[in-house]
């Protein structure tokens, strides 16, 4: 645990190192010219488009680096040859695999946390008092973390048996697949052959849905999330990031690192 | 760098940002011509919108109501009728967001005011509302709404009457839903239940434009109800005097007034040659009336 724990320490701070926080500095600018443009051209949205853009801006700035640092977890470790010293020290294999996965999970949080209160200074910006449920934005910007820890997950994956480029690709296209599970459940079946019935709804269940991470529309209205929801998710994400990252590990303690 | 080739330099880029900008300015003449072209959404399946924007729907849902406040209140400012974009705009937006009431809202009433006030469609702007409920049936509000468009748009009274009362059933709704469902049930249109519908809008709306429109349907409604009382008096005069009255003051002076009523830009009502009250025709309200009248 404790060597996992290193592991975790060094990539947040290769991650800080490497300015990956420097993306806060757009992220406000985007916010405050949000808030000051919205009430100028449109009618009644003002606080609407402060939560969408800040959640949306939130969610897309972390899947750029879960993506692209995800990948290059492993791949950078192999090119810089640093990852040769490191297990030949009593480190193991999945260890390893695991620290960096907690340490791109902790930057995120980081990342997250602190575009979320940016976000919730924004809406105290345009609305004084707040009115609106605070709350369901905060569960919005943790389902986004969650989403967030499950693409690493997917990118350290991939990023153990492929290149850095299609790993990319893999962990894109499946994120985009993962949006729309509830399509291929909504499939006219009927029409379909049993095996072929049979493998669309496995598959349904089998991809990662990405959907129920996405409460943006709610957190824009100040609709209430149910805390079953909460507990659901933050299970379906323990559950499939064990599975991934032992896939992972799996793949990874077969690799010929020579 | 020698200084002279500096002040070379500077020159060059100033001459080059100058005729960019002339450029830019040609580039624009000639888009202008085109600018009915730009007014088409290319995409008009809120379903096929909804799919490529992945996550981000909601935040596509805030573009698109902004593009059809844009679209709308471009058009009102040139005047021009052509509305057709505004319904597949608001369809989008409501399809990439179910529960931005505030496209429901507005949407309806851009949706049904005649041309050049809006689209003319009440009954799009009927399957909006309806849209709405279905998707927020807590919001009594798009019930009012919808007996708003029944009301003012379709003259249906009776479907006017079961909207407010509809949304009356909602724990959360004020008192006068069921006042006005009951009012409208039994009287169909009344000086009363428009004045009030105008009244809630004008205090509720956030919108300038909306305000204004409202405003001015309040301004109208009292000035016609004065002419009606004042028609009243005046045929009170004629039973007493044998003749109607030319001017407001002579009611006063007959002492049925009070004092000589005026609207609500100040100026006195008349009497036109056939002895009705009307509005004086310097008053700026005439205009207004006038304006209404023609896309009756």
């Amino acid at each position: 645990m404790m060597r996992i724990g290193v592991v975790a320490l060094n990539t947040f701070r290769e991650a800080v190192r490497d300015r990956v926080l420097y993306n806060l500095v757009f992220f406000a600018l985007v916010m405050m010219a949000a808030s000051i443009i919205a009430g100028q051209i449109s009618i009644g949205i003002e606080q609407n488009v402060i939560v969408t853009l800040g959640l949306s801006a939130i969610s897309l700035i972390g899947l750029l680096i879960a993506v692209f640092i995800g990948v290059g977890l492993v791949s950078k470790e192999m090119e810089k040859r640093t990852l040769y010293a490191l297990l030949a020290k009593p480190v193991r294999r999945w260890e390893f695999l695991l620290g960096k996965f907690g340490g791109l999970a902790l930057t995120l949080a980081v990342n997250t946390a602190a575009m979320a209160v940016g976000l919730l200074l924004a809406i105290a910006y345009i609305q004084q008092p707040i009115e609106r449920a605070v709350g369901t934005v905060l569960i919005a910007v943790y389902f986004i973390w969650l989403k967030l820890a499950l693409v690493v997950a997917l990118a350290l994956l991939f990023s153990c048996f492929t290149t850095p480029l299609l790993a990319i690709l893999f962990t894109g296209g499946l994120y985009i697949t993962g949006l729309y599970v509830q399509e291929l459940r909504d499939l006219p079946m009927q029409v379909m052959s049993p095996g072929m019935q049979a493998f669309a709804k496995w598959l349904s269940y089998l991809l990662p849905n990405f959907e129920n991470f996405n409460i943006v529309a709610l957190a824009a209205h100040g609709r209430h999330v149910s805390g079953a929801l909460i507990a659901q998710n933050s299970l379906y994400t323990a559950v499939y990031c064990t599975i991934v990252l032992t896939g992972a590990a799996l793949v990874f303690s077969r690799r010929n690192l020579k | 760098m020698k200084p002279l080739k500096i002040i070379v330099l500077l020159l060059v880029l100033q001459g080059g940002f100058l005729s960019i900008w002339k450029l830019q300015h040609s580039i624009d003449r000639q888009q202008e011509a085109l600018k009915q072209d730009r007014d088409d959404v290319l995409l008009v399946s809120g379903k096929l919108v909804k799919m490529m924007s992945l996550e981000f729907a909601p935040l596509m849902a805030d573009f698109y109501w902004t593009r059809a406040v844009q679209f709308y209140g471009n058009k009102h400012v040139r005047g021009e009728a052509n509305m057709e974009s505004l319904w597949p705009l608001l369809d989008i937006a409501t399809t990439l967001d179910t529960h931005l009431i505030v496209a429901y809202r507005f949407g309806a009433i851009f949706l049904s005011q005649s041309p050049p006030g809006g689209l003319g469609r009440p009954d799009l702007a009927i399957e909006l509302v309806q849209r709405g409920i279905k998707a927020n049936p807590d919001y009594w509000r798009l019930y009012e709404d919808l007996g708003y468009v029944y009301y003012f748009d379709l003259k249906d009274y009776k479907k006017a009457s079961e909207a407010f009362l509809e949304g009356s059933k909602n724990p959360h709704a004020l008192i006068w839903m069921k006042i006005m469902a009951a009012k409208i049930a039994a009287e169909g249109e009344s000086y009363e239940v428009s004045m009030f519908l105008w009244n809630d809008i004008f205090t509720t709306t956030t919108d300038p434009q909306v305000k204004k429109n409202a405003l001015a349907h309040v301004q109208l409604l009292r000035a016609q109800e004065d002419c009606r009382q004042l028609d009243l008096l005046a045929g009170e005069y004629e039973k007493h005097s044998g003749r109607r009255p030319k001017r407001t003051a002579e009611l006063a002076q007959a002492g049925l007034l009070q004092v000589v009523p005026v609207d609500a830009f100040g100026y006195a009502y008349q009497f036109d040659e056939t002895g009705k009250a009307v509005l004086n025709p310097q008053s700026p309200l005439l205009e207004k009336q006038k304006f209404f009248e023609r896309f009756k």
